[in-house]
């Protein structure tokens, strides 16, 4: 047969050159983020604006330096609430899909409901995990996974039900059973669709921790922010802000980074890069 | 075709080629299909006799909604016949398949992206042959790949390979069941022209080689004639058979067939055929 040039040949060329590629990709973002940067601190100090009302970037990065251990320790506890909640959250969402998928009853009863749960504003329960479980780390991560598990169930749903039909007969054909499908066909192929639902389950889940530090909690970088902005400690606030974003970028390449190592085989969604 | 008898020596398309088996190899009679769409019941297959023999290579031709693919399906023991009786070599299809003596091809490989060549090939026997050694199981999945030309492809995923070759590997799939029947369903239907071509030149190479029993859904008039012993032509509403035609191209049949008076004919009458199936609507 004629030799025809396949995906292969076009992945081994650019795997090089995506590194380098990444790289210079990202020069127009900091640019533009130093030029925003330079902006906001000449207008800062140009127009004199109070520190409690919009601290200028350089106050933010003092206050960085000199609140660094405090927030670091909120880090901390802020981390483990995320770690906690992320985790207990993918476990949920994937045993509800596979209860959906498996049981086709149980399934039918369930669906509905989680959808319906879905409507409701969970950000709303945070007060009411802080009047059941108190002020410490269950509240937190009973909103994380209320709030992050959903899109891991609806993503793993998805790919569990989207094997094709044809397949599916072809194994039934030869004898296999529901159970041995779901094993060896339908959850491997699920894998790079969960892996979509963890990453928005992440961003949830830094949400979930600093919104249940809101409602109340007396550790955690939510915390810091709402103590601070009390104080009119805005520079603190936005410190923390620049703290919070750093850690959910974290988690959120960490996701992506075992995405790479777990399911190599998943299409990658690129969206500045399709032809 | 009538001819119910299992043992036919009357066989229209059998050509007098000594020490075959004159068996039947694939019997279906009076074989009628109904779905239930939206609460009403539709016959999609009405009086289907066919009487395959062992080793031959028959094609279904019709257009689209004459339930070519669901008379393969019934075949292959996926969908219930509402009326009738098959056997596929002495067995109720299901048991058959259970058995690994029908291998199938959809028109989509349908191969798991995240396994190699190698490993798609050996899957569905690992699945139908719980006591075959690993080892052992890919052996055979990397000679049923050499076999379909696919030598040195064997540790590449499914996206690193082009449409004809993840056919290939479907169709080593099939094979490496050690099938009696080799039943596809427009296999090359989703392939470019050249493709095609070359898939259908290596469908007939295997085919000599493995003295498998092949029955194949077209739409293509060519790939029918060029492959088949037999075409068996159907119309629409309900699907039937409307005729059956023996195609008495010579073996080997190679590029030069296609130049042959008898290819020529064929293609003709199946032409014309099947613009009569679909224009005659008895409703």
């Amino acid at each position: 047969m004629s030799t025809q040039p396949v995906a292969e040949d076009i992945a081994a060329n650019s795997a090089g050159a995506s590194a380098h590629r990444a790289l210079s990709e990202l020069v127009p973002a900091l640019l533009l983020s130093a030029a925003v940067l330079v902006l906001w601190e000449l207008a800062i100090r140009l127009f004199e604006v109070p520190s409690f009302v919009l601290p200028a970037p350089s106050a933010i990065v003092a206050s960085l330096m000199e609140n660094r251990v405090q927030l670091l320790a909120a880090t901390r506890s802020t981390a483990v609430e995320i770690l906690f909640g992320f985790a207990l959250a993918s476990i949920v969402g994937v045993a509800v899909a596979l209860v959906i998928v498996r049981s086709e009853r149980f399934g039918k009863a369930l669906y509905p409901l989680v959808v319906l749960f879905q409507t409701v504003p969970k950000v709303a329960l945070a007060p009411i995990f802080i009047l059941w479980f108190g002020y410490g780390l269950t509240p937190k991560v009973t909103l994380i996974v209320v709030i992050a598990f959903f899109p891991v169930a609806i993503d793993m749903l998805a790919g569990l039900q989207s094997v094709e039909p044809s397949f599916v007969a072809l194994m039934q054909s030869v004898g296999a059973g529901r159970g041995e499908i779901l094993l060896r066909v339908r959850i491997p192929h699920s894998l790079p669709h969960l892996m979509a639902g963890l990453k928005v389950a992440i961003t949830f889940s830094v949400i979930g921790a600093i919104v249940g530090e809101f409602a109340g909690a007396n550790a955690g970088l939510g915390y810091v922010i709402q103590f601070a902005s009390t104080q009119l400690d805005t520079a603190l606030v936005f410190a923390a802000l620049v703290v919070v974003s750093v850690l959910g970028l974290a988690f959120y390449y960490a996701v992506e980074f075992s995405e790479r190592a777990l399911v190599p085989w998943a299409p990658k969604f690129d969206a500045m890069h399709r032809t | 075709m009538n001819v119910m008898a299992t043992i036919d020596t009357t066989h229209p398309a059998k050509p007098a080629a000594a020490g075959e088996s004159l068996l039947s190899h694939i019997c279906a009679r009076g074989i009628a299909v109904d779905y239930v769409v939206s609460g009403r019941r539709q016959r999609v297959l009405q009086d289907i006799d066919l009487s395959i023999p062992k080793g031959s290579f028959v094609s279904l031709i019709g257009p689209s909604g004459c339930g070519k693919s669901t008379l393969l399906k019934v075949l292959a023991g996926l969908v219930p016949p509402s009326e009738g009786e098959v056997t596929v070599a002495g067995l109720a299809p299901g048991e058959a398949a259970k058995q690994r003596m029908i291998g199938l091809v959809f028109q989509d490989a349908t191969l798991l992206p995240w396994k190699s060549a190698l490993e798609n090939a050996a899957f569905l026997l690992q699945t139908a042959d719980k006591s075959i050694a690993r080892k052992q199981s890919l052996e055979r999945a990397g000679a049923m790949l050499r076999l379909v030309g696919l030598d040195g492809a064997e540790g590449k995923r499914p996206s690193q390979l082009s449409g004809g070759m993840r056919q290939r590997v479907a169709i080593a799939r099939a094979l490496a069941l050690d099938p009696e029947v080799l039943l596809m369903d427009e296999p090359f239907g989703a392939l470019d022209a050249i493709t095609r071509g070359e898939m259908s030149r290596s469908l007939l190479d295997i085919w000599e080689r493995t003295g498998k029993t092949v029955v194949l859904v077209t739409h293509s008039i060519d790939e029918a004639v060029f492959l088949s012993r037999e075409v068996h032509v159907m119309g629409v509403n309900p699907g039937r058979i409307i005729e059956t035609l023996p195609i008495t191209l010579a073996h080997p049949r190679t590029e030069a067939s296609f130049a042959e008076a008898a290819f020529t004919a064929a293609e003709a009458r199946l032409r014309k055929l099947l613009i009569e199936g679909h224009a005659r609507r008895p409703s």
